[in-house]
């Protein structure tokens, strides 16, 4: 195991017991207030079996991931081409910017109630708002990538006589590849946060919804336990694009490793 | 063929009556496959009358011309070499090279001969399946060296392409460039402010001045090189060593100083 790895899983090891230690054995901190490890695990329990705020577990982590990944693919699949489009059309760029301009400060939570009012409490609206919040990452680093493509290897591209076809895909696409991954990096963790805040202004599953109703019935250990899986699902999903990306960009990774 | 010709080419970067006259009267023939280096300080324009060629640039009066067709833009029957070698990045080294060889759609098997022999012929067989980032900076422009050759061009165009090597590459580099170039002869039109560069590889050398950018005199080294028999050695020191050379090139340094002398005044 790399030394880094073992240091970090000591680090969360010393958490956990700090967090015993302050909880169950010196009772530092009220169970009203923050739950045990032994609360947090029968929590976990009570939801992953008999379920709770209207499933179980794996459902509310189900329909959370599903919107997720459905806002998240919609936002890309629009984000990206339109960043393209503005990148490398003045003109477009000239046309659209002034809509993003107007757009932008508007945080993509304020959307909720005009989303809930259109399209009611289920799915559609939910897809609508992380749609919302992803989307605007991804268009403005995939603008940045195609802006920052050095300018000799586009008039390289033209003296080779590439056509305008091929001129997107192999030149424009990997071109701007390293900053469309950061924007796909910001649009995924946008989508997670904005999911958790539609889930908690009003959802029937959802892992928002589990963080709501245990507010209600004042039950810190399931606070915790949403929380917890939210970070985890954060952290998985970020750690797969991770993979898709060092696929993607291993010529780059070669350039950042010759560089040191 | 390839002939270049510029007539009566001027360009000004901005309006036309208050903008930078980058170059005026720019008159000049590059017959074929003639070797003709461009020198002159930074800033007199000597980059622009290449990207003219190139067809990245426009003109602002005159015409810049390919065997009597103005140019209108780039192609890869003019093929360019950077100084900043702009590869792409994200393909390999074979890619990069056999880029240009399918937008012309040549046959998949004429492209492996092709490339395999360019390879060969510049020593990076064993780095074809490298990334560019993986090679050091003379290797790079080996490969944008070959990724122009390979097309086999009627022009090829290279701006200050070993402006950014180390001295002993540089060295390297400029031999195996007039041993390409002796073998296989293009029009080639070179851009560079090292004067012993610039005798060294061409067969004429025109010297630019700045302010507005204007051709000062165009020197016939080709002859000079025949007569002496310069290619009769290898080394490109033993060139620079012969009074022939120490002559030409002092010629040029006097040339371009006495510019520098008259701006001050």
């Amino acid at each position: 195991m790399p030394r880094r790895v073992s240091i970090g899983m000591a680090t969360i090891f010393i958490v956990c017991i700090l967090w015993f230690c302050a909880t169950t054995l010196f009772g530092l901190i009220p169970s009203g207030r923050f739950p045990s490890p032994a609360e947090t695990w029968s929590a976990l329990i009570h939801v992953s079996g008999r379920g709770y705020g209207g499933g179980d577990l794996t459902l509310h982590v189900y329909n959370s991931l599903r919107l997720v990944v459905m806002g998240f693919l919609f936002a890309i699949a629009t984000g990206v081409p339109l960043g393209l489009l503005m990148g490398w059309n003045r003109k477009a760029e000239a046309i659209i910017n002034p809509i993003f301009l107007i757009i932008r400060p508007i945080p993509p939570l304020a959307w909720i109630p005009l989303a809930i009012l259109w399209l009611g409490l289920g799915d559609a609206a939910k897809i609508m708002v992380i749609w919302f919040s992803a989307f605007v990452p991804s268009v403005i680093n995939t603008f940045a990538g195609v802006r920052n493509i050095d300018r000799p290897v586009i008039e390289a591209a033209y003296m080779l006589g590439m056509p305008k076809t091929r001129f997107v895909g192999e030149v424009l696409i990997p071109g701007a590849s390293p900053m469309i991954f950061t924007g796909l990096r910001l649009s995924l963790q946008a989508s997670w946060t904005t999911l958790v805040a539609a889930e908690l202004v009003g959802a029937f599953y959802g892992i928002g919804r589990v963080l709501n109703v245990a507010q209600q019935d004042l039950y810190p250990g399931m606070i915790l336990v949403g929380m917890i899986a939210v970070a985890i699902l954060g952290w998985g999903t970020t750690r797969l694009l991770g993979v898709a990306e060092s696929r993607a960009l291993r010529w780059n990774t070669a350039a950042l490793a010759a560089k040191g | 063929m390839g002939v270049i010709q510029f007539k009566d080419v001027g360009k000004i970067f901005g309006p036309r009556d208050s903008g930078f006259v980058a170059l005026q009267d720019i008159n000049l023939e590059i017959r074929d496959r003639e070797f003709v280096a461009i020198v002159g300080p930074s800033g007199c324009g000597k980059t622009t009358c290449l990207r003219m060629v190139a067809g990245f640039e426009n003109t602002t009066d005159g015409v810049v011309s390919v065997d009597g067709t103005p140019i209108k833009r780039p192609g890869p029957d003019r093929a360019v070499v950077f100084q900043q070698f702009a590869l792409f990045p994200w393909k390999s080294v074979y890619d990069n090279i056999d880029m240009g060889l399918r937008n012309l759609n040549v046959s998949g098997a004429e492209r492996a001969s092709r490339i395999d022999a360019i390879l060969n012929l510049m020593n990076l067989t064993q780095y074809a399946k490298h990334f560019p980032h993986q090679l050091s900076g003379g290797m790079q422009q080996r490969v944008a060296i070959a990724r122009a050759y390979v097309l086999d061009p009627d022009v090829l165009l290279m701006d200050e392409p070993f402006g950014a090597l180390d001295a002993q590459t540089r060295v390297v580099m400029q031999e195996e460039l007039v041993r390409l170039a002796r073998k296989n002869p293009r029009t080639v039109l070179f851009i560079t402010h090292a004067v012993e560069e610039a005798v060294y590889l061409a067969d004429r050398v025109a010297i630019m001045t700045r302010a507005p950018g204007r051709i000062k005199e165009v020197l016939d080294i080709a002859s000079v090189r025949n007569a002496e028999a310069w290619d009769s050695h290898e080394k490109i020191e033993d060139v620079m060593d012969l009074e022939s050379f120490v002559h030409l090139r002092t010629h040029i340094w006097r040339s371009l100083r006495e510019e520098k002398a008259a701006q001050h005044v």
